[in-house]
């Protein structure tokens, strides 16, 4: 099939779209008024929280709406065509062939019963007729393109053999292998680590440079759009609220959500003293349940009664030139420089004794080679591997690191879910690391408790809410009689700052937020001393983490709580620890305090994922470290320094001490901690990852 | 008297409508598949209003048809349902006598219909059940059935004759006969006799009765033994699970109907077999029944004490009652006291029972099984574990609640195997006793003449098939809804 001739206009034009989906009850509008343009070669953000719409947009362009979704007004024009005048069998041209889409879950992008390089070679073979010889070839290019090592070797795998980062290389891989003209990609790197999010960013721009396609970039990271996009458009609640390019919108916004988005968003370039974060007020809209007038209103600071709530608000030029629009009335009245309302000084928390002490902690899991008859040699992962620290009471200790690095088997054992292979973990002068859960008293069950990860697991979907925080208060032997634990259900309710009417609702009718502020009242129920926080806020949208961040640091104030934050951002552990755990493959890499741990001297991982973060700031500079090839499995870790893989110091130290030794853990000044090779002299003259411009 | 036709007078316009209706529909239903072949899909188009504009061209035409053509022929049914009910067999013939007969039926059906309809939206997944056409056919005919099993076993309302009674000169005689009994009695044999002079109609009635009686309770007691066995296979995993599983996949590989002649020989019967198993596997249910209390009460040992008391208690009772047989051949049986022994089960019905059981809770095993292995992995059940629950309590509580979407459709489709398989044992002749309405005997029975007389067989045949296929359609529905919103 050929393509479209050669068409010099916008590739994409977006006008005035709007899509409803029509369920048994109601229409419900997911998208109204919506615009964009995208140019040849350019990228184009679409940022914005879940459910406002950013998907569906994508959806639309793809005509692929489903069977209840339908385009109810506006037209979406590609190369200057009208899609919905398109039939079926054009439709089907201009899919995978001119338009390309990449999903956020890479395995299920991909069939696992084919082999990688018979999924790629299908799209030449079937959009331009190309012979099987060429299709390789061309397979064999691309792959190559998109970086991955011995190429030949992948096209002869199946998606399962290779990892996450490398599948959703292979995703971009077969979207460009039709050189399209568009290119969607709809939160292509969410389900993936920092650090291999970095590589896949870096890929997606060279990529976009060497092969001029234009795309169309959704993400709810204001961080990755301002590393990969021209020009952004931030949506809310299914309208687009403004739209400009990157400096425009990061430095001179005008419009109050997309302010408050930036202010509820931490930036490790500065801390909560400097630059607090403000939650939104309030919720996202249902659908169907609108405001009239400016669907922002109701959350908004400068919201004008009488003004702002009066019929549909269109998008105004800014500047007169075109090309920063806004769809607010009052954008010329708001001083859009105003400082930030002065930070109600909280009183600082007073670190008190250590209530948690683990010392060389270890942790291995036998897996046998033959599952059932157990002969054959078992091999040993170590999931831990002598871990040492110490955590204070109201303290929040940050314990940071990608996936497979062992912070949920530390969380487990802490939990008594699993027991210690070796070591010892002392909390109130007892030992614990060898009592299962089921020997803990409850008084010890009670002390350390856990917030969940998965706002939409960590809630039973058959109990009511109340329900579940009762049940809880039973286990920990709280109160005499059904009426002294209801109450104090509702005082948990309270302290969460969730309405008492919510106890006899069911989870579904909660938002993300409320079901982890419910798993946050839960595991309070029995005054809990120690909370492992799982990374409670990496699910939930940017304006809800930070009103639950607030919420538990406000929580820990009151009860002087131990908090273990695991999480892999270090903007929101910058935010609000104290101390820094970093971890890689099961051991401490580097441990001290948060200014120790983000300034230099680094340990080369901690040097790593500071430059992959991204940062929502024009004025922020950092250096990009890309780390090459995947993290190493621990069933098979390298010999040596864990790290050594990967690490781009190797070269400084001496002989081939990294390959040989483990490092041992050496202290620097100030108690920090660091597990490397490098002499003294390199430590210190390594150079921050982060610096911030001088404010104009 | 005259023998009835099918129809009567109310077939002379009915009739010829029916089949103009139905030949549509055919028709209409042919051309559609034909020309989908050569018509692509046309795009939806939605109208400005929000309403989706009519398909245009062939297809849209033929859909429309159709459409008209369904509603046609189903309005002509219920023409000859109201017209039956009002003129009986005397305006109606044979249909028209049965359709009056079954009038609380109908009744309790438009009662039944109309309140769920009217609270549709306040009934949870019973309540969406109504936005499917499918699970609404489904519903109606199982809900039928389930009618008339009560007005004719608990009230006597519907058959017209007595099942058992034989009346000389109307062996085998065709549907329609009139009867040659005393005065008084109905006046005909609305689906004529059987080969020992028995009313087919009353018997495919009451029938029903047995067939509802047994598959439900029958399909419950194997959910009941295969959720007790399944949830700690998969919670716990490991060597506990392969031997559960080993011996489900045992019973499943083992073939069903020599299994029932085993069971039912009477040297097996003699030795106690069945009663033992009994024993074991009505025990499950009281198992299930204490542990679930326990683990929900644990904390408050006071009412976990009552309640579990007065569960034990009754349960107790009932099992005993159950598995304890005054007149039984074993002396071990006989050890319960007669006067706390409320009721016996008929010997045979009791194999009947054990043996459906035995074959079915490995299959409902393997889906509890499996959907535990996918349950425990979710933050909730890890939630429970590090706040110190009790293993069954997450597993009754945390983990089977948030399981019941796959098990209610499974409970459906299986009392529709069950109500088939019951008709296979009475086929064979196995199972309950010979003179017994229930559908497999009475299929086996009128299949010895069938080249001859085929109505004693084709009556329940039916019956059976309208039941399952209502199962069948309800379980789909059932899953259609759930999946949606």
């Amino acid at each position: 099939m050929n393509k479209t001739p050669d068409y010099d206009g916008p590739i994409l034009e977006i006008d005035k779209l709007s899509i409803s989906f029509f369920t048994r009850l109601r229409e419900i509008p997911a998208v109204m008024d919506f615009s964009v343009n995208v140019a040849p070669g350019e990228a184009v953000g679409l940022v914005g929280e879940s459910g406002c719409g950013k998907s569906t947009v994508a959806l639309g362009v793809m005509q692929d709406l489903g069977k209840n979704g339908a385009v109810v007004g506006g037209t979406i024009k590609f190369k200057g065509r009208d899609l919905s005048q398109m039939s079926q069998e054009e439709l089907r041209d201009i899919r995978g062939n001119e338009i390309a889409m990449i999903y956020q879950e890479p395995m299920a992008s991909l069939n696992p019963a084919m082999k990688i390089g018979r999924q790629l070679m299908e799209v030449p073979m079937l959009h331009d007729d190309a012979s099987e010889k060429d299709a390789y070839d061309m397979a064999l290019q691309v792959v190559t393109d998109v970086k991955l090592p011995d190429p030949a070797r992948i096209l002869d795998s199946y998606p399962h053999q290779l990892s996450g980062g490398q599948q959703q290389r292979i995703v971009i891989a077969m979207a460009l292998m039709s050189k399209p003209a568009l290119l969607i990609l709809d939160e292509p790197t969410t389900a993936l680590d920092v650090t291999v999010e970095a590589g896949i960013v870096n890929l997606v721009k060279d990529l976009g440079k060497k092969y001029g396609t234009s795309m169309l970039f959704i993400s709810h990271n204001l961080g990755l759009v301002l590393e990969t996009c021209d020009r952004i458009c931030v949506m809310y609640s299914g309208e687009a609220v403004e739209r400009g390019s990157i400096s425009d919108v990061f430095d001179k916004m005008r419009h109050p959500y997309t302010q408050a988005l930036f202010r509820s968003i931490p930036l490790p370039g500065a801390d909560k003293n400097s630059r607090p974060l403000v939650a939104i007020p309030g919720n996202f809209p249902l659908p169907h349940e609108r405001p009239p007038g400016c669907n922002f209103g109701p959350r908004c600071d400068y919201f004008e009664a009488g003004r702002c709530d009066q019929g549909h608000i269109f998008m105004r030029d800014v500047d007169g030139a075109g090309t920063h629009e806004s769809r607010c009335l009052r954008f010329e009245e708001i001083d859009w420089n105003a400082p930030l309302a002065a930070v109600i000084e909280q009183g600082s928390r007073e670190i008190g004794a250590p209530v948690l002490k683990v010392e060389n902690l270890k942790k291995y899991y036998e897996v046998a080679a033959n599952a059932l008859f157990g002969g054959g040699g078992n091999k040993v992962v170590k999931a831990n591997e002598t871990l040492s620290f110490e955590a204070r009471e109201s303290e929040t200790l940050a314990i940071v690191g990608e996936s497979g690095c062992g912070k949920s088997t530390l969380a487990k054992v802490l939990m008594g879910l699993e027991t210690a292979t070796d070591g010892t973990i002392t909390m109130d002068n007892q030992e614990i690391q060898g009592t299962p859960i089921e020997g803990r008293s409850t008084k010890q069950v009670a002390d350390i408790q856990m917030v969940f990860q998965n706002p939409f697991d960590t809630l039973n979907p058959s109990m009511t809410v109340g329900r579940q925080i009762v049940r809880a208060l039973e286990i920990f032997d709280y109160g005499d009689s059904d009426k002294d634990r209801w109450e104090r259900m509702l005082h948990l309710l309270d302290l969460v700052k969730l309405p008492r009417a919510f106890a006899d609702r069911m989870p579904r009718q909660l938002s993300g937020g409320q079901k982890q502020r419910v798993g946050i009242a839960r595991a309070f129920a029995g005054d809990a001393r120690i909370v492992v926080a799982d990374e409670p806020v990496s699910a939930l949208d940017v304006s809800v983490q930070a009103a639950v961040t607030d919420l538990l640091m406000e929580i820990q104030r009151e009860q002087k709580t131990t908090l273990l934050f695991i999480s892999h951002d270090l903007s929101i552990v910058r935010y609000l620890s104290d101390r820094v755990m970093v971890m890689y493959l099961g051991h401490v890499v580097e441990l001290g305090t948060t200014d120790q741990v983000f300034a230099p001297p680094y340990h080369p991982y901690t040097e790593a994922l500071l430059s992959a973060v991204p940062i929502a700031d024009t004025k922020v500079t950092k250096k990009h470290i890309v780390l090459e090839g995947d993290i190493p499995s621990a069933m098979n870790p390298p010999p040596g320094c864990p790290f050594q893989t990967r690490c781009r110091w190797k070269d400084k130290v001496p002989g081939n001490l990294c390959e040989q030794e483990v490092p041992p853990m050496r202290s620097l000044a100030g108690g920090h901690q660091v597990k490397c090779h490098l002499s003294d002299a390199d430590l210190s003259a390594m150079e921050p990852v982060i610096e911030v411009t001088a404010a104009e | 008297m005259e023998p009835l036709t099918w129809t009567g007078t109310m077939g002379n316009t009915l009739d010829p409508i029916l089949g103009i209706a139905a030949t549509a529909l055919i028709v209409t239903s042919i051309l559609a598949i034909v020309v989908s072949f050569f018509t692509t899909s046309e795009r939806v188009v939605v109208n400005a209003d929000g309403t989706i504009a009519a398909q245009p061209g062939l297809g849209g035409l033929l859909t429309k048809a159709q459409t008209y053509a369904l509603w046609a022929v189903l309005a002509t049914i219920v023409a000859y349902i109201v017209t039956g009910i009002v003129v009986g067999w005397q305006g109606g013939g044979i249909i028209g006598g049965m359709v009056r007969a079954f009038t609380p039926v109908w009744i309790s059906l438009v009662v039944l219909f109309v309140v769920s309809f009217a609270f549709k939206r306040k009934l949870g997944l019973y309540g969406k059940l109504f936005d499917s056409t499918i699970g609404m056919i489904g519903f109606g005919l199982v809900m039928f059935w389930v009618f008339t099993a009560i007005w004719s076993g608990v009230f006597d309302l519907i058959s017209t004759h007595d099942p058992l009674s034989q009346v000389s000169g109307m062996k085998n005689k065709v549907p329609g006969t009139p009867y040659t009994g005393d005065e008084g009695e109905y006046p005909f044999y609305l689906l004529g006799g059987d080969n020992l002079a028995r009313d087919v109609f009353s018997r495919m009635v009451l029938g029903s009765t047995i067939v509802m009686q047994i598959a439900p309770l029958a399909t419950v007691f194997a959910f009941m033994v295969g959720i007790t066995l399944g949830l700690p296979a998969g919670y716990y995993g490991g060597r506990l699970d392969t031997i559960l599983s080993f011996l489900a996949n045992l019973i499943l590989a083992f073939p069903v109907i020599l299994l029932f002649y085993l069971l039912v020989t009477p040297e097996i019967v003699a030795t106690g077999l069945p009663n033992y198993m009994a024993l074991a596997l009505f025990m499950f249910p009281l198992v299930f029944a204490g542990v679930l209390i326990n683990s929900r009460y644990r904390t408050q040992p006071p009412t976990r004490n009552l309640y579990l008391g007065i569960a034990m208690a009754i349960g107790g009772l009932l099992y005993m009652s159950l598995i304890m047989d005054q007149s039984s051949q074993i002396a071990f049986f006989r050890l319960w006291p007669g006067f706390l022994d409320l009721f016996d089960i008929p010997g045979q019905v009791l194999i009947v029972f054990v043996s459906v059981v035995f074959v079915n809770s490995p299959t409902v095993y393997r889906i509890v099984r499996g959907l535990t292995l996918d349950i425990k992995t979710r933050d909730y059940v890890a939630a429970g574990q590090t706040r110190g629950e009790t293993p069954w309590y997450i597993m009754l509580w945390e983990i089977l609640p948030n399981a019941r979407g796959p098990l209610i459709v499974d409970f459906c489709l299986r009392i529709g195997y069950t109500t088939i398989l019951l008709g296979t044992l009475g086929f064979f002749g196995l199972g309950l006793p010979p003179e017994s309405p229930d559908w497999g005997s009475t299929i086996n029975e009128g299949r010895k003449l069938l080249s001859v007389y085929p109505h004693p067989a084709i009556a329940p045949a039916l019956a059976l098939l309208s039941l399952v296929l209502g199962l069948n359609l309800l379980a789909d529905g059932l899953r259609e809804e759930s999946l949606r919103d």
